[in-house]
């Protein structure tokens, strides 16, 4: 049961789940921990994503590096117009956000139903090719989806802590009001966080929709994922959703493939009750 | 940081209603209750019906947890373990209908009893996850323990609560009762003082735990009873639809509750009620083209909290402000 083979593989699918977990669960608490809002519709954006990627490489039948990018890109770009018209008026209000978001999420999701129908379909694999070590049967483009997902991460990294506005959206997300009389202009952040926060998503979405399957309602496991990951993390901690996406992505590997899904769900759940009645802040957040 | 607004807590001074109006005004609306399904027979109308006055059981009972300053997201997790020991209580080991409705009922609030102590001690949005993960905790053991849950399938050809009882009129008219009993238990509850020392505890808990209250022992008595009222609101619903299945029992629904109150209105009790009917009779309403409304309910959801952030019982306390500020003008 434990031989090389099955653990280097479920090592190689905890890798690929943690990258994509990794990049939703880093905008949910980025929106969190700047501006306080639980993004119910975070699935959604994901699920855009998956679409556009549909569009842009299945249909139109882009190069795939472009397509993905540019797919993430537009996605977050159009989500702009809904931080004008619907997510500004939820900032720093987390308990509304929670429910208004959640009636974004419906209406986002129906009318996708609408214009896409509720078939599932299927994103060609960027790559065919197949490497073989050993025993080890890797597909190559598992291999492009973890180089992806680490080079925007390694970006967001680069992005957070060298730039000027890294500064200021960490500022913001520490004491809103002591960044704003430091000249800092929240507006501006805010929007900033959100085009980063639906790029990652919709990014994430695309990679998801590839290796499952693409739906209108595909975004709810991201979504609840998210939600689980950033707990563990530790509610608008980075590295906290960082660290919680890859224990969560490789625990889920692991577990589902020696004891099966249902062992997986109950131990990943129970283990962050636990952590939550003991540690409630998280892994990596800070206590109130 | 508390999970609610300052904003909220200001608005509901204005709520108060003055006696005289609020005792006409529960007759009328429970004479109407009583009296309508005389005038429109209609099935389809009974069956909105129903649903809306069951549904008032379970956001009635969030709103007595939502009071103590707690925001469960695993309330429909709890109506599903009520459903499920009543019917398991009447086919399995053959008890009349009427007592497995009172299993209904303790097996939730037991359930609260032994997780309540520990998880009310957590606060604001913490509370909100972990009651999140105990709901799909549960949920999962109604789709994984197969022998006894039937798994996802769910469990079908459930008996009528009374052989006498089984059309849908009579179905509306027992929900209604259970409903009517709830809302007042949870209005009398609100109006006395224990319901000046749970807003108490919401407001300053550790000035309440200073004067005296006995902070944990109330909270859980409040969690314990509002798990058991929502058990009933689970076995009234599977005596209800003859058949129940985990989807009914989900985080969706758990939500549902939630948006409820928080639409209606938080901080007082007819905010839970106004959100129900709102909730449940919207996308019946909306009719026709089922995606479309979808869509529509999502907008009207995000318009009312943009717009209303206290809910909309909101709009009774604007509008009283606007008439009085319009009458002092005509005054002077």
């Amino acid at each position: 049961m434990f031989t090389t083979t099955i653990l280097g593989q479920a090592f190689l699918n905890g890798l690929s789940l943690s990258a994509i977990y990794v990049l939703i669960a880093l905008g949910f608490t980025l929106l969190f921990g700047i501006m306080k809002v639980v993004n119910f519709a975070h699935g959604s954006f994901a699920m855009l994503g998956g679409y556009a990627l549909y569009y842009l490489y299945g249909v139109l039948g882009l190069p795939y590096l472009p397509a993905i990018l540019l797919s993430a890109f537009g996605v977050a770009t159009a989500g702009l117009v809904l931080e004008v018209l619907v997510f500004r008026w939820f900032y720093q209000k987390m308990f509304q956000s929670m429910i208004g978001l959640l009636g974004l999420n419906i209406a986002i999701v129906f009318t996708c139903v609408i214009v896409f129908d509720v078939y599932e379909r299927s994103i060609p694999p960027a790559l065919d090719g197949v490497l073989q070590c050993g025993d080890l049967i890797i597909p190559t483009d598992r291999l492009l989806v973890v180089a992806i997902a680490a080079v925007v991460l390694l970006a967001f990294w680069a992005f957070m802590s060298l730039t000027r506005y890294g500064l200021a959206m960490r500022a913001a997300a520490q004491d809103v009001e002591i960044a704003e009389t430091q000249g800092i202009r929240t507006g501006q952040i805010y929007k900033l966080a959100f085009f980063v926060a639906i790029f990652m998503a919709a990014l994430a979405g695309g990679i998801y929709a590839q290796i499952y399957a693409l739906s209108p309602f595909m975004g709810d496991r991201p979504l609840m994922v998210a939600f689980v990951v950033v707990i563990l993390g530790g509610m608008g901690s980075i590295p906290g959703a960082a660290l919680g996406g890859i224990i969560f992505g490789f625990g889920e590997s692991f577990l589902s493939t020696f004891y099966g899904s249902a062992v997986s769900s109950f131990v990943s759940f129970g283990a962050v009750i636990a952590l939550l009645i003991l540690r409630p802040w998280g892994l990596l957040g800070v206590p109130e | 940081m508390s999970a609610f607004d300052t904003a909220i807590v200001d608005e509901r001074q204005s709520f108060a209603v003055s006696r005289n109006v609020l005792w006409p005004g529960v007759a009328l609306i429970l004479a109407f209750l009583v009296g309508w399904p005389l005038f429109a027979p209609n099935p389809f109308l009974f069956t909105i019906a129903t649903f809306i006055v069951l549904n008032a059981i379970g956001a009635t009972s969030l709103h007595l947890i939502i009071r103590t300053g707690h925001i469960s997201l695993g309330h429909a997790a709890f109506m599903g373990v009520g459903a499920y020991c009543c019917v398991l209580s009447v086919t399995r080991f053959g008890l009349p209908p009427v007592l497995g409705l009172v299993i209904g009922m303790a097996g939730p609030a037991l359930l609260a009893l032994i997780i309540g102590p520990v998880v009310l001690r957590l606060m604001g949005k913490y509370f909100v996850l972990v009651t999140f993960l105990l709901g799909e905790i549960i949920r999962m053991v109604f789709v994984e323990w197969t022998s006894v849950t039937g798994g996802s399938n769910g469990i079908s050809g459930l008996p009528p609560l009374h052989p006498s009882l089984a059309s849908p009129i009579a179905t509306y008219y027992v929900c209604l009762a259970a409903s009517v009993a709830c809302v007042a238990l949870c209005a009398r509850i609100l109006s006395s003082e224990v319901g000046r020392t749970i807003d108490s505890i919401r407001e300053a808990e550790k000035v309440a735990e200073c004067s005296g209250v006995p902070v944990i022992r109330l909270k859980v008595s409040i969690f314990v009873l509002a798990c058991g009222l929502v058990g009933l609101q689970g076995g009234l619903l599977a005596f209800f639809l003859h058949y129940i299945d985990p989807t009914s029992f989900s985080m969706v629904e758990s939500l549902n509750l939630v948006v409820m109150n928080v639409v209606g209105g938080m901080y007082s009790l007819g905010g839970p009620l106004i959100g129900t009917v709102f909730i449940v009779a919207l996308p019946e309403l909306l009719r026709g083209y089922v995606e479309l409304q979808r869509v529509f309910f999502g907008i009207i959801l995000i318009v009312v909290m943009a717009a209303l952030p206290g809910g909309m019982v909101e709009i009774f306390g604007r509008a009283r402000r606007l008439l009085s500020t319009q009458m002092d003008r005509t005054a002077r």
